[in-house]
C-alpha cells in the first residue's frame, strides 16, 4: 500500500490557482523529492495532504486515510514547515513536551537524543532563539515521536552547511529505520543527494514524475565540443539539442535522444576535444522550467 | 511624506468604520432626546427638588449635574459616551500606528530605508493626527446636522463646538498616551491593551467621582474629567489653564515617544 | 486534555489581571456605599416638606437606589462591562490566535481533530470565566457584607452576580463566531472593544426603557436588575435570546472552523 496517495488533486483559492490535477504515489520506505520553483504549488499540496486545507476536488491520503476525516493518522506523521513560529513565552523543552503530549508514546528519551544531535539548548526561551535555532526546534519537534512518514517543506533554509549535513544524516537514519520521507524543496542538490524518485511541479501541475536515476541518465547528456577551427553552427541544428552555447571553436549543449545521431553529425567536422557527461539535476530542471514556459 | 500617505491608506478603512460609528452614536443618542425631556420636565417643583438632591443620589439616578430638560444638558450626557468612543479610537490608533511595524514584522523593511526614526515617528504622528481630526469633523458635523432636527428653538452650536474642542484635546491625550506606551513597552503588541486598560480605568474613575465630592482629587488621573461639562453647558467655555496643561501633557507624551523610540531595540 | 491544560496556562496571567480589575471596581464603589446611604437618608428627611404623592414616589426610588442591592446592581453594570470586554477579547482571540501567531502549522498537524481543538479551547475559556466569576463573587460578597447598612438577601445577591457569567458567555460566543469568519484580522482589540462598548452605549442610551425592543440588541440589557430584585427571577424572553445566541454561535464556530482552510504563513 502507498504511504502517500494523491489522486487528481485540484485546489483553487477562489479563482487563484493552487494546484491542478496532481497525482502522486509515495511507496513505503522511499525518499521522495518534490521540486518546483516558488509558487508552483508545493506547499498547497503538502497542506492538503496534512488536512490544513481542503481540496477543491480529488483526494490526498496518508496511509490510505484522509487527514481531515481521520486526524489520528497524523500519529505517524512528522512535519517540518518551511517557516517555524511557536507560542510566545515557552522554553524549548516546554514546547517539545507539549508536542509529545499529543502522541501515545513516551518521547522523553528521544527528545534528549535529538537535542544532542541537533545541538539544541532545551532550557532557552524560544522567543530568544535565532531563525536557524528555531528551525532546529522544528526538526526535533517533528521527529520526537518516531514518525513513519516525515514530511519536510524546504527543511534546510536557515541552517548552516554543517547543520544541513547533520540534518540529512538524521533523515537518512530515520529512513533506514523504515520511515518514508517526502521532501519538498527548490534546492536541487538536496533532492539529488537524498531522493530515489522525484516529482517536478510547475504552475500547479506535475510535469514530470520519475526515478531520479532515469531522470538523469536516460534523457539528457551534457555535450561539449571543441573544434580545430570555428564550428559550423548548422551542425547543431537537429532535434534534441537545447541550451546551445556556441562560442567560436567551442560549443556546449544538452542533448536528448539517440546519442548516435549526434556522434554521426559531429563526425562530419574536425573535433579536437569532446566530452559527454551526465547533466546534473539543475540542468534538467532548468530545461523543464525554462522551456514550455 | 510617503510614510504619511502609507499610514493614511493603512488606516483608511478603520477610519471610515469609526466615523460611521460616531455618526450612529450621535444620531441614535439624539433619537432618545424626546423621551428624556418628557420624562424629566414634569414641572418646576421636581426641578427644584433635583437641585436639593445630593450629588451622589443624582449620580445614582443618572442625571449627573446637568439639567436634562434642556438640549445642552442632554447633549452633555450624550457627549460622555461620544467622547468615550473617540478616546478609544485615539488610544488604539496611537498604540497601533507605532507598534504595527513590529507586530506585522515589517520593521526590517522600513528601518533599512534611508529615513531616521525621528522622521518615521513624525510621519506616523501626522497621519494619526489627521485621522483624529477627521473623526472630530465627522462628529461635529453629525451634531450640527442632527441636533437642530430635535431642538425646539434654542441654538446649542456654541456648546457643541466647545464640547468637540474639549473632546479633541482628550483624544490628543489618549493618542499620545498610546504612542508613548508603544514606544516604551518591550512587547509593543500589548500596548493597545494597556492603553485601553488605562482608558477604561479613567472612565470608571470619572463615573466614581460623580458620586462623591470627597473623591474629586481623583479627577486628576481621568482626562474625561479635565473639562467640566457643567461649565460648558452653562456657556462658560473651556478653562484656558486646563487647556494649556492638557496640551503640555500631550507635548510631554509626544516628546517621550520620540525619545523612547530612538533608544528602542526593535524586535524583529 | 493536554490542549485544555495548555490553554489554561496561557490564559492564567490575563485572567488574574481581569479578576483584579473587577474586584478593584467593586471595592472602589462599595467603599462609597455607607456615605451614599447616609446621603439618601438625609435626602428623604428633606422630602418631608413635599406633598405626600411626590414623597411616596421619590422616597421609594431613593430607597431602592440606596439599598445595598440597588446600589450594587449599578456597580455591577461596570463590572459586567469589564467582564464583557474580557469575554469578547478571549472569544475573538482563542481560535484566531493560532493563525495570527502562525502556530496553526504546529497545532493542526497533530493527531487531533479540529473539533477537539475547538472543544479544548472553548472549555478552557469557560473554565476561566467560572474561576474569574467565583473569585469575584467571593470577594464582592465579603465587601458587601462589610459595608452593609441593613440586612439584604444573599440569594438575590447571588442571582444578580450570576448575570455576569451569562453575559460573558454571550460575548465570548459572539467573539468566537466573529473570529472564525474574519481570521485575517491583525488585531482583535478594536473589534472587541468596539462591539462591547457599542452594546454598552446602546444599553445606556437607546435601550434605557424597560420594555424596549432595543433591549434585544444589547446583551447588557438582557438583565434588568430592578426586575430581578423585585421578582427574584430573570426575564425569560431575554434569557432565551441569550441562550440562543450562545448555542447558535458555538455551533457555527465548530461548523466553520472544522471546514476552513488554514493558509500558509505569508
Amino acid at each position: 500500500m502507498s504511504v502517500i496517495e494523491i489522486k487528481n488533486l485540484t485546489k483553487y483559492y477562489g479563482k487563484a490557482r493552487g494546484v491542478i490535477d496532481v497525482s502522486i504515489d509515495v511507496e513505503q520506505g522511499e525518499i521522495f523529492g518534490f521540486i518546483g520553483p516558488n509558487g508552483a504549488g508545493k506547499s498547497t499540496t503538502i497542506r492538503t495532504l496534512l488536512g490544513l486545507i481542503y481540496p477543491t476536488s480529488g483526494s490526498a491520503k496518508i496511509f490510505g486515510k484522509s487527514c481531515t476525516t481521520n486526524p489520528e493518522v497524523r500519529q505517524e506523521v512528522g512535519y517540518l514547515p518551511s517557516e517555524v513560529f511557536y507560542y510566545d513565552g515557552m522554553r524549548v523543552i516546554d514546547l517539545l513536551r507539549y508536542s509529545a503530549s499529543f502522541y501515545r508514546k513516551d518521547c522523553t528519551k528521544r527528545i534528549n537524543e535529538l537535542a544532542e544531535i541537533m545541538d539544541l539548548d532545551l532550557k532557552r526561551r524560544i522567543d530568544d532563539l535565532s531563525f536557524g535555532n528555531k528551525k532546529k526546534v522544528g526538526i526535533v519537534q517533528g521527529l520526537i515521536h518516531g514518525p513513519k512518514l516525515i514530511i519536510l517543506d524546504e527543511p534546510t533554509t536557515g541552517l548552516d552547511p554543517l547543520m544541513q549535513q547533520t540534518f540529512f544524516d538524521l533523515i537518512a537514519s530515520e529512513n533506514k529505520k523504515g520511515a518514508t520521507v517526502f521532501l519538498s524543496s527548490h534546492i536541487l542538490r538536496e533532492v539529488q543527494k537524498m531522493c530515489e524518485r522525484v516529482a517536478l511541479i510547475k504552475d500547479g501541475r506535475i510535469i514530470k514524475l520519475e526515478r531520479m536515476s532515469a531522470l538523469q541518465e536516460n534523457n539528457f547528456k551534457r555535450i561539449k565540443v571543441e573544434g580545430l577551427s570555428d564550428l559550423d553552427k548548422t551542425i547543431f541544428d537537429m532535434p534534441g539539442v537545447s541550451k546551445l552555447e556556441n562560442g567560436g571553436k567551442t560549443a556546449s549543449f544538452l542533448y536528448r535522444g539517440d546519442i548516435n545521431n549526434v556522434i554521426r553529425k559531429l563526425a562530419q567536422t574536425e573535433v579536437s576535444n569532446l566530452s559527454i557527461d551526465e547533466p546534473d539535476l539543475e540542468e534538467v530542471f532548468m530545461h523543464y522550467y525554462s522551456k514550455d514556459g | 511624506m510617503n510614510i504619511v500617505l502609507r499610514e493614511l491608506k493603512a488606516n483608511a478603512r478603520a477610519l471610515v468604520i469609526w466615523s460611521v460609528c460616531m455618526f450612529l452614536c450621535v444620531i441614535s443618542g439624539m433619537y432618545k432626546f424626546t423621551a428624556y425631556t418628557s420624562a424629566t420636565a414634569t414641572g418646576p417643583s421636581i426641578n427644584d427638588l433635583l437641585k436639593t438632591m445630593p450629588t451622589s443620589i443624582k449620580a445614582l439616578f443618572g442625571f449627573a449635574s446637568f439639567d436634562m430638560a434642556t438640549m445642552s444638558g442632554y447633549l452633555a450626557l450624550l457627549f460622555i459616551y461620544v467622547e468615550l468612543v473617540a478616546a478609544i479610537h485615539a488610544a488604539l490608533l496611537g498604540a497601533g500606528i507605532i507598534a504595527k511595524e513590529e507586530s506585522d514584522k515589517t520593521t526590517e523593511y522600513l528601518m533599512v530605508k534611508p529615513v531616521s526614526r525621528t522622521a518615521i515617528i513624525t510621519s506616523k504622528l501626522v497621519a494619526a493626527l489627521l485621522n483624529v481630526i477627521v473623526i472630530n469633523v465627522v462628529t461635529l458635523v453629525s451634531f450640527l446636522v442632527v441636533v437642530p432636527l430635535y431642538s425646539k428653538g434654542g441654538n446649542a452650536s456654541g456648546e457643541i463646538l466647545t464640547m468637540i474642542l474639549s473632546m479633541f484635546i482628550v483624544q490628543l491625550i489618549f493618542l499620545s498616551l498610546g504612542t508613548v506606551l508603544a514606544a516604551y513597552m518591550r512587547n509593543p503588541k500589548a500596548s493597545g491593551s494597556v492603553a485601553t486598560g488605562i482608558l477604561v480605568t479613567a472612565y470608571f474613575v470619572a463615573r466614581i467621582t460623580d458620586m462623591s465630592d470627597k473623591l474629586r482629587f481623583l479627577n486628576l488621573i481621568s482626562p474625561f474629567k479635565y473639562f467640566d461639562l457643567g461649565r460648558i453647558v452653562a456657556g462658560h467655555g473651556l478653562n484656558l489653564g486646563i487647556v494649556l496643561l492638557s496640551l503640555a501633557l500631550v507635548a510631554a507624551f509626544t516628546a517621550l515617544t520620540y525619545i523612547f523610540y530612538q533608544k528602542r531595540d526593535l524586535n524583529i | 486534555m493536554n490542549m485544555y491544560l495548555h490553554e489554561l496556562k496561557s490564559l492564567r496571567k490575563s485572567t488574574i489581571i481581569w479578576v483584579c480589575a473587577m474586584i478593584a471596581i467593586a471595592l472602589m464603589y462599595l467603599s462609597l456605599y455607607p456615605a451614599i446611604y447616609r446621603d439618601g437618608a438625609h435626602f428623604k428627611d428633606m422630602l418631608a416638606g413635599y406633598p405626600a404623592s411626590i414623597r411616596a414616589i421619590l422616597g421609594v426610588t431613593v430607597d431602592s437606589v440606596t439599598s445595598l442591592l440597588g446600589f450594587y446592581a449599578m456597580i455591577l453594570a461596570f463590572v459586567v462591562l469589564c467582564g464583557g470586554i474580557q469575554a469578547m477579547n478571549l472569544g475573538m482571540s482563542i481560535l484566531s490566535k493560532e493563525t495570527r501567531e502562525r502556530t496553526a502549522d504546529f497545532l493542526l498537524v497533530k493527531p487531533v481533530s479540529r473539533a477537539a481543538v475547538v472543544t479544548a479551547k472553548i472549555l478552557a475559556a469557560l473554565t476561566m470565566f467560572l474561576i474569574t466569576d467565583l473569585i469575584y463573587y467571593a470577594v464582592a460578597s465579603a465587601i458587601a457584607f462589610m459595608v452593609r447598612q441593613s440586612s439584604y438577601s444573599g440569594g438575590l445577591f447571588f442571582m444578580i452576580n450570576f448575570t455576569l457569567l451569562f453575559i460573558q458567555f454571550i460575548f465570548f460566543a459572539i467573539g468566537a463566531v466573529v473570529s472564525v469568519f474574519f481570521d485575517r484580522l491583525r488585531s482583535v482589540l478594536p473589534v472587541s472593544l468596539g462591539t462591547v462598548f457599542g452594546c454598552y452605549i446602546i444599553g445606556a442610551l437607546i435601550a434605557a426603557g424597560k420594555d424596549d425592543w432595543a433591549r434585544f440588541i444589547s446583551p447588557f440589557r438582557y438583565f434588568d436588575y430592578s426586575y430581578i430584585v423585585q421578582n427574584s427571577r430573570y426575564e425569560t424572553p431575554y434569557l432565551i435570546t441569550g441562550a440562543v445566541i450562545v448555542v447558535v454561535s458555538i455551533v457555527t464556530c465548530y461548523f466553520v472552523y472544522v471546514r476552513k482552510d488554514i493558509h500558509a504563513v505569508s
